[in-house]
């Protein structure tokens, strides 16, 4: 099992320094440059060129990343290019700590319901309670979460309002408030994610009541209980974990329209807002930590495979 | 009118009133300026109240009319919650650009004059100003018994230090509404305690307009401060305004009532701001009751807000407008009977209903807002004329015309370029549109000189925004006049060149009005540009929100408003 982790993680070490190289190639080929996105079009050519030297700009593309590089791997990302030119990780860590929250929530929400109606459906396959979940989860998986988080708003910000349009709460707000603030966003994205993660647990689940170690395990007289927890869940929900984890890189940083509706700052709008000013300090690691988080739980995500299947780690590791 | 006002304004006329004030006196006597026009220009200018009122008296007018406060009506208290877009750029005044850090920085910080929305100069933390009378010397004299938020008084110091800051730095926005060649660092001069003069290196019949809130960037700070750039947000954006920053980010900011507001105590407890990163959710939030005011939206949005007693719109006419350039210099722009083809075609009260749902006043081609003073009111309107259209391009022998616009994916720009194109397709002009991204549009191509690679300054036919302005001088020295640094239609006259630049020397509204009259036919002619509507700002709020006055420039003025129980 260390030798599996071991694998994965020397996989997942080379994922993100291939990351960072694309992520810093791929920004110079943005249009304009930074010195006139941040000054703006009133200002002169010298004026523009002075603040690109100021910022670095003006070195060898490979000199700029490796310099960027190097202060990453001893843990410091550098300055935004962007006034007031604050450490990245200043500007980083709420917005990845917001979007962490938001996540969760969304997780908390979805996962134990997901699958819950996944397994519910995948048992009672054919029958009414399976045509519901089915029927229902269908058209919310493919609704666009900006669709649905503005059916929320209407119904139960304007028309109830019980709970509120921005996804913004005040200084020193308590858990509860944040909770209450985190609602609709995180039911938009539950609601989206509800139906793909039914409709995979359901999938895993009739394919597991049909194979041959189920049968064998009725047959030797277990009970209908443990033959479900232990032989069809164990297996059902391997590709359900593959999901969920799949699913974790979209959370963090693939929110953009479920953040901009809720003008809820995490990572994603933060990227974004960097990649239109051409704040390449601010976009590679931006990037980057989305792609540390997104291999970080694929990990997870294997390791949990590995503890569930066996054969996994075996394969692997031949 | 009685013997004491006459033997008092003749008093003036020989004692105190220089050329300048006396030319005004005169037309005012001899009917060339209306009451209103007259309290503008006599504002701008630097009269005091008393004198414009004597002046007003000695021809038959009614004095000026100061209202009553309306204290009694007034309820103190509540925090208004305040929604406007975020930026993404600097705080510091001379790096403000953005609606959202020029509504913020404009609370707690303030200028020396304001442009109110008749366009007239009203006296802030200056109280009077007088030109030479060459108009190359402005001499100001500042409000006494104004406090920063730091307790520091204010007074000539600061207006030195702040303004050399602002002139002193080449990335500098100021710069745009205050170019070097128009005044340097060492022209601000402190010359007594209350007392400055800015120093210009040309004339200029407007410099009080160039101080006052239109150029954002001319915030006053503490000259201590100001002594040490890029430090005024980091030591909490100290300023004289209503209300002192308690703390700031780009989610959010809060500000508190400053009790010693030079103007008064203002009635609010506080104002919040909420910076949005687009406006859907903005609108959204005024619905649902988290914000009592958004600064600014689009007509479409606003919509929804008209004819309904919980909400009010803000709605100001102003002179920003899109500037849909035509290449004079290159085929098939060169004739400009092409040029006039393409303006004709345009059903601009049409347009304007269409596009902006009316908050537009009318374009006739030139920079001549109908609400600027100097714009002369009998220029001819011109208006859609599609057998005139037809006929002149096939007199240029243009038949078949079909050309590109290349504009940019932002504001109401897409818009309007799509009418036009279709206005195009009733003359049989064939009209394309290459519509980029906002950065895209105003970036340099491949890396090349900016001047000449950038779409907007470069591209054959080309639709461009430009922002409020008070007067037209800047949309003429830079986008019409030979070599303009935003001349995106290489339009060349010298016969245009010198009447603007007698119009930039007049000071006469009269002899600005000739100036204007004579530009706009030659535009009229020529064509270079085609300015089909000026838009209205708009915004909105809850109808609990009383005393506050939109601005055209985002700024968020809330020194006297008030939320009503």
């Amino acid at each position: 099992m260390a030798r599996y982790v071991a694998k994965r993680l020397g996989l997942a070490l080379i994922t993100l320094v291939l990351l960072s190289v694309i992520v810093f190639a791929a920004a110079q080929l943005l249009p304009g440059d930074l010195g006139r996105s941040v000054l703006g079009r009133e200002v002169s050519d010298e004026a523009v060129a002075e603040y690109n030297r100021e910022h670095g700009l003006d070195r060898p593309i490979v000199v700029q990343y490796l310099d960027w590089a190097s202060g990453a791997v001893r843990g410091d990302l550098g300055n935004s290019l962007v006034p007031p030119e604050e450490p990245v990780w200043i500007v980083l860590r709420p917005a990845l700590v917001n979007s962490l929250k938001l996540a969760l929530y969304a997780f908390v929400l979805v996962v134990p319901f997901g699958i819950l109606g996944g397994v519910i459906a995948g048992l009672n396959a054919g029958r009414l309670g399976d045509r519901a979940i089915t029927i229902f989860g269908l058209p919310l998986a493919v609704i666009p979460d900006f669709i649905t988080g503005l059916v929320l708003i209407l119904v139960f910000a304007i028309w109830l309002g019980w709970l509120p349009v921005t996804a913004q709460w005040d200084e020193g707000a308590g858990p509860l408030t944040q909770v209450k603030y985190l609602t609709l966003p995180a039911l938009a994205l539950a609601i989206v994610l509800f139906g793909y993660i039914a409709r995979i647990t359901r999938a895993g689940v009739i394919e597991a009541l049909d194979a041959d170690y189920t049968r064998t395990a009725y047959l030797k007289g277990l009970p209908e209980g443990t033959v479900i927890r232990r032989h069809v869940l164990r297996n059902a929900l391997l590709p359900t974990i593959a999901v969920i984890a799949t699913q974790v890189g979209y959370l963090l940083g693939g929110l953009l329209a479920i953040e901009l509706m809720f003008n809820y700052r995490g990572i994603g709008l933060t990227v974004i807002e960097a990649a239109t000013l051409k704040d390449y300090n601010m976009l590679a690691a931006g990037v980057l930590v989305i792609g540390f988080a997104y291999v970080l739980v694929t990990l997870v995500a294997d390791i949990l495979f590995a503890l569930l299947n066996p054969r996994i780690r075996y394969e692997a590791i031949e | 009118m009685d013997r004491e006002t006459r033997r008092a304004v003749e008093e003036y006329r020989h004692t105190q009133a220089g050329p300048i004030e006396n030319n005004l006196v005169d037309e005012l006597v001899g009917g060339e300026l209306d009451r209103e026009e007259f309290i503008r220009r006599a504002a701008v200018f630097g009269l005091g109240a008393g004198t414009i009122g004597m002046l007003l008296r000695y021809v038959g007018e009614a004095d000026l009319a100061f209202g009553a406060p309306t204290a009694a009506a007034q309820r103190r208290g509540g925090t208004l919650r305040v929604g406007t877009v975020a930026y993404g750029r600097g705080l510091e005044p001379y790096q403000l650009q953005e609606a959202g850090s020029l509504g913020l920085a404009g609370i707690p910080g303030e200028y020396l004059t304001f442009t109110n929305p008749k366009l007239v100069v009203k006296p802030w933390l200056a109280t009077e100003w007088r030109p030479n009378a060459a108009l190359t010397v402005w001499t100001f004299q500042l409000r006494r018994g104004v406090k920063f938020h730091n307790g520091k008084t204010f007074n000539a110091d600061d207006v030195v230090a702040s303004f050399r800051q602002y002139l002193n730095q080449k990335s500098s926005q100021i710069l745009g509404a205050i170019p070097e060649s128009l005044l340097g660092p060492e022209g601000v001069v402190k010359t007594g305690p209350y007392t400055v003069q800015f120093r210009l290196k040309s004339p200029n019949n407007s410099f009080p307009f160039l101080v006052s809130q239109t150029t954002y960037q001319a915030i006053i700070q503490p000259a201590a401060i100001a002594a040490r750039p890029d430090t005024w947000v980091s030591g909490g954006m100290i300023g004289t305004g209503p209300f002192r920053l308690r703390s700031q980010n780009k989610q959010r900011a809060e500000l508190v009532r400053f009790p010693n507001y030079w103007g008064g105590s203002p009635p609010l407890d506080g104002v919040r701001i909420t910076f949005y990163e687009s406006a859907a959710p903005m609108v959204l939030a005024l619905r649902a009751g988290q914000l009592d005011l958004v600064v600014q939206m689009s007509p479409q949005q606003a919509r929804t807000f008209r004819n309904n007693s919980r909400y009010r719109v803000y709605n100001a006419p102003n002179s920003s407008h899109n500037m849909f350039g035509l290449r004079v210099d290159r085929e098939p722009f060169r004739d400009p009977r092409v040029r006039r083809a393409i303006a004709l075609t345009l059903n601009r009260p049409d347009i304007i209903n269409r596009v902006l749902l009316g908050a537009g006043t009318l374009g006739n081609d030139s920079p001549f807002w109908s609400g600027f003073p100097s714009t002369h009111p009998s220029i001819k309107q011109r208006r859609q004329n599609l057998a005139l259209a037809r006929a002149l391009l096939q007199a240029a022998g243009q038949e078949s015309l079909k050309f590109t616009i290349t504009t940019h994916n932002q504001f109401d720009v897409p818009d309007f370029a799509t009418a036009v194109q279709a206005a195009g397709r009733q003359a049989g002009i064939e009209i394309d549109l290459n519509v980029m991204t906002y950065d895209d549009y105003y970036s340099a191509v491949g890396g090349g000189d900016y001047n000449t690679t950038t779409p907007w300054l470069n591209a054959p036919a080309t639709i461009t925004e430009y922002g409020f302005r008070g007067v037209p001088n800047l949309y003429l020295t830079a986008a019409y006049v030979t070599n303009g640094i935003w001349n995106a239609s290489k339009y060349s006259n010298s016969d245009f060149d010198s009447v603007a630049r007698t119009y930039l020397g007049s000071a006469e509204v009269a002899a600005q009005r000739r100036a204007t009259r004579r530009m706009a036919g030659l535009l009229l002619r020529d064509t270079p540009v085609i300015t089909a509507y000026f838009l209205n700002f708009v915004g909105a709020g809850t109808s609990r929100v009383r005393n506050y006055q939109a601005d055209a420039i985002s700024h968020i003025r809330v020194a006297k408003t008030f939320l009503a129980s």
